[in-house]
């Protein structure tokens, strides 16, 4: 039936909220044929009615076009909210992981969606450089509302040796914890390596 | 170092001319911050831009960060102090966020709105670069949808462009009146019309339609 690939394409963000699943290349293929052929079969009609009018016989070419635009219509909606919410998703992601993408996210991601993803963060990050008058303001880190100062995390990976911001260093193994200034810690608790522990 | 460097007043020198140059301590500064906040929390659509206020608060915490750095690491007052900058940081950049969320879901009408007021002369709600922000991200939201539609026959449709996304303004908040208010006029769906006044601070849930006027001139907030 006419429009059901569109609509599986709905379907399928709907079931993936909040994660980005592959670009389905093929649907939106047979998506973009079957507007071509509705596209074509509207106008071969348009030119039989012309023709029709001219001979005198009169066939009403109206409900069927009419019907076929409508489909055209819904496909190109449904194809448009498509590619609108993986950005508005992408969008999230660049907030969570910062301008570089973990790998198995960017296998997911069709070419011009990672266009607009370095787009997307270049004009985040001039935008974040031109507030205030000394060198802008990250406004990435500090997403949660400080409770404390420090804050206990459990490191998941083998991490090595990290720079704090006051230059001591740190050597993070894997499942030891440590108690850590919480705005160091944001970023690798994004990036999984660490857990925050909550009591 | 000072601990009370938070209340210190800045800007001693400055008129009360009809804008408001009115000098404010730090403590007033954090509290209209506050309420910016809140306000941009809570209302459906984006206000007039407060980078006066942002500024102000960022240019403290600069200076109080650069007084810290001379203190000892184990001193208490430090981390007392850090504590507090970070409330701080989180405030300015939670209410910019916000900002910018509204900014990129909105983003066309949002244009088209501050298109209109700066013909009409009126102040833009958004600050410049707010206003460079948005006129890219429309940009680049407009080149990706094009490019996806490379394949259509014939000319590529742009009617998408006139279905703007647009804030809910008959969204439901709280409110509270900073002074006395009168004749706040509801609408009803029935066409009906009630008139409300509203005593110095007094809260009330209401449709944002009617009373968002009042937000935008600081007659009230939003809690």
């Amino acid at each position: 039936m006419f429009g059901e690939n569109a609509c599986s394409l709905i379907r399928e963000l709907d079931r993936n909220r909040g994660s980005l699943p592959p670009y389905n290349n093929e649907i939106l293929g047979e998506v973009e044929k079957e507007i071509c052929h509705l596209i074509q079969q509207n106008e071969a009609d348009d030119f039989e009615a012309h023709e029709d009018s001219r001979v005198g016989e009169a066939v009403d070419y109206t409900a069927t076009i009419r019907t076929r635009h409508a489909i055209i219509q819904r496909n190109l909606r449904c194809l448009l909210a498509y590619h609108y919410n993986r950005l508005r998703c992408l969008r999230t992601m660049r907030w969570e992981f910062g301008s570089i993408l973990p790998p198995d996210i960017k296998a997911n991601l069709s070419h011009s969606e990672t266009n607009w993803f370095s787009k997307y963060s270049s004009m985040l990050a001039t935008y974040m450089r031109s507030i205030g008058d000394d060198g802008g303001v990250n406004l990435t880190i500090d997403l949660n509302p400080p409770k404390a100062l420090y804050i206990e995390v459990k490191c998941l990976v083998d991490y090595g040796q990290y720079e704090l911001s006051d230059g001591s260093l740190v050597l993070l193994k894997e499942s030891n914890r440590y108690f850590l200034p919480r705005a160091e810690c944001e970023d690798l608790i994004r990036q999984g390596v660490f857990q925050h522990i909550v009591n | 170092m000072d601990i009370n460097i938070i209340e210190n007043t800045e800007n001693p020198q400055s008129d009360e001319s009809e804008y408001e140059e009115i000098a404010h301590t730090a403590a007033e500064v954090l509290q209209l911050m506050e309420e910016a906040w809140l306000n941009e929390k809570f209302a459906p659509e984006i206000l007039p831009h407060k980078y006066d206020i942002v500024e102000c608060l960022l240019g403290q915490v600069s200076h109080v960060e650069e007084n810290l750095s001379n203190v000892h690491n184990d001193d208490l007052r430090r981390s007392l102090h850090q504590m507090e900058l970070d409330r701080l940081r989180y405030l300015v950049s939670s209410y910019l966020r916000l900002r910018l969320e509204k900014i990129e879901r909105f983003v066309y009408f949002i244009l088209k709105q501050e298109e209109e007021r700066s013909q009409k002369g009126e102040e833009n709600y958004l600050n410049d670069n707010e206003l460079n922000f948005a006129k890219c991200y429309g940009q680049s939201l407009d080149q990706h949808f094009t490019d996806q539609l490379q394949f259509w026959p014939g000319n590529i449709p742009a009617e998408w462009k006139n279905q703007l996304i647009v804030p809910n303004i008959y969204s439901y908040v709280f409110m509270k009146a900073k002074n006395e208010i009168e004749g706040v006029m509801i609408n009803h769906v029935n066409e009906e019309e009630e008139v409300v006044d509203l005593k110095t601070g007094s809260q009330i849930l209401i449709s944002y339609n009617n009373v968002g006027h009042l937000i935008r001139n600081n007659q009230s907030c939003l809690i």
